[in-house]
């Protein structure tokens, strides 16, 4: 039995890809539909969005996620306007990361699209602006001024939903989507220096980072990765905004099967270290 | 006529397989789709600065609006380009500490405020706390949590005694701090594959929907 176990934790690693490769596919082929339990963090992003007035100030979606973290914050992307274009709420899009640019405007227009949401009236795209914190300021003071045009050239002193928009004032939400320490400098420089209320979406390995802010209230709410995604798409659906079910709640049953496999994978590893250590007659630590 | 979308779909799905062919070992096609990779994303961030920062703020002000003041921070930005000529390497400086000294002045009041006041504030206890015995423990918890870790960090005088148990109590928030974020990171990374997975599945080969 030791000898098995031993074994086991010097296997070929791509044993153990073959094993992770069949933990994603089969729960996607087949889906085993566990139960999504919304955080207090996601509800309240979800909440915030809900109580904004329809055809009123604009919130404000930064994209700041490139396609190496696609899979996490592009299903928020999706969520948050599918509930805000559903509810009549109006949104600016920019991007602080010049690989979201393609990736923004693609999440705007298509569900522009399904909502029926006229561009300049229900939304607007104003594209790439490098800087990330002069950015962040710029808006503070003037957000015209930061976004003379556009993404498309069209000068946005001309474009109807940003008439009365002048800084974070009249935004009363800003939500990044990020999978870098972008989230932070928001809360910094837009929430501490303008007091703009934000809520951050982020990619998992930013999240744990984050928590502090969100216990101290400067964060207004969070999404965390896959999981806070699926949770707002639950959150979205069951408000009866949309009838599709989001990639990352059909995400969610090949991420929990992934994660139950690899957590046997470590018990499996551990007892086999421990073992083989023990064989050789040294101690748990030496 | 193969339709674009179905074309950009399978160049996708091969380039995806490409780079996952790494799992079994270097090859050919990893390496191909690696450099492909930064290429196109070195490119694509170039042409993408060039049109969204260079030509709205310098080229348009200077020769559509006549406005001259922008070419002093388009002359500082030049001087980045100083450090290629030895004898006047020396000018790359003069950006170097405009930027320094600007992004400093803007950024230490707002970190200050929100990275250690607010924070600070957030781990005291006031009488409210007393209210909801729930958030009582919850406050309790991070403030000894706060205290042992800035301990575990005091390195003035040596860990025994009392600052010793202190410390290791320290030493068990860190680990359970790391241990969040290992997880969570582990998380992250199984849904990028389970991302690419879906693409295969869903949009390549229509397995799903």
């Amino acid at each position: 039995m030791n000898e098995f176990f031993i074994r086991l934790s010097r296997i070929d690693r791509r044993y153990i890809f073959l094993f992770v490769a069949v933990s994603v596919i089969i729960p996607l082929l087949y889906p085993l539909h566990y139960p999504t339990r919304v955080t207090r963090h996601t509800r309240a992003v979800f909440d915030i969005v809900d109580q904004i007035p329809p055809d009123s100030n604009p919130i404000l979606i930064s994209f700041e996620y490139g396609p190496s973290t696609m899979p996490e914050c592009h299903p928020m992307a999706y969520a948050i306007l599918r509930h805000s274009f559903a509810r009549k709420v109006r949104v600016i899009g920019i991007t602080l990361s010049a690989d979201a640019t393609g990736l923004g405007e693609e999440a705007m227009q298509t569900i522009a699209r399904e909502y029926d949401r006229e561009y300049g009236r229900d939304y607007v795209f104003l594209g790439y602006k490098p800087g990330v914190t002069a950015v962040m300021l710029s808006i503070g003071e003037d957000l015209k001024r930061t976004f003379p045009r556009d993404y498309y050239g069209r000068p946005t002193s001309e474009i109807p939903m940003l008439v009365e928009v002048h800084n974070y004032e009249q935004i009363p939400l800003v939500i990044p989507l990020t999978g870098s320490a972008t989230a932070t400098f928001w809360l910094i420089y837009a929430g501490a220096r303008y007091h703009a209320r934000v809520a951050d979406g982020v990619t998992a390995v930013m999240a744990s980072e984050l928590y502090a802010y969100l216990q101290t209230k400067q964060l207004s709410g969070m999404l965390a990765g896959l999981k806070g995604a699926a949770e707002y798409e639950h959150l979205v659906r069951s408000a009866g905004y949309t009838l599709s079910e989001g990639r990352a709640s059909r995400g969610m049953d090949a991420l929990s099967t992934l994660h139950l496999v690899i957590i046997l994978f470590i018990i499996l590893g551990n007892i086999g270290f421990f073992l083989s250590r023990r064989a050789a007659g040294k101690g748990p630590r030496s | 006529m193969i339709p674009m979308n179905t074309l950009w779909t399978w160049i996708a799905a091969l380039l995806t397989l490409a780079i996952f062919s790494f799992l079994y070992k270097d090859n050919p096609f990893y390496k191909f789709a690696e450099h492909l990779f930064v290429g196109v994303s070195a490119a694509y961030a170039l042409v993408l600065t060039y049109y969204n920062s260079f030509i709205p703020n310098l080229i348009f002000p200077v020769f559509r609006e006549h406005n001259y003041w922008f070419l002093i921070p388009g002359l500082l930005g030049l001087l980045f380009f100083a450090r290629f000529i030895p004898r006047i390497r020396f000018l790359v400086l003069l950006p170097i500490a405009f930027y320094i000294g600007g992004y400093a002045g803007i950024s230490i009041g707002p970190s200050l405020q929100a990275r250690l006041l607010k924070q600070l504030q957030g781990s005291m206890l006031n009488p409210a706390d007393f209210a909801d015995p729930w958030m009582f423990v919850n406050k309790v918890i991070v403030l000894v949590g706060i205290l042992g870790t800035m301990l575990y960090f005091y390195f003035s005088r040596e860990h025994k005694g009392v600052l010793k148990a202190a410390t290791n109590i320290g030493i068990w928030f860190i680990m359970v701090g790391f241990g969040a974020a290992f997880g969570y990171t582990v998380m992250a990374r199984a849904s990028l594959l389970i991302g690419r997975v879906q693409f295969l599945l869903m949009d390549w080969l229509h397995l799903i929907r």
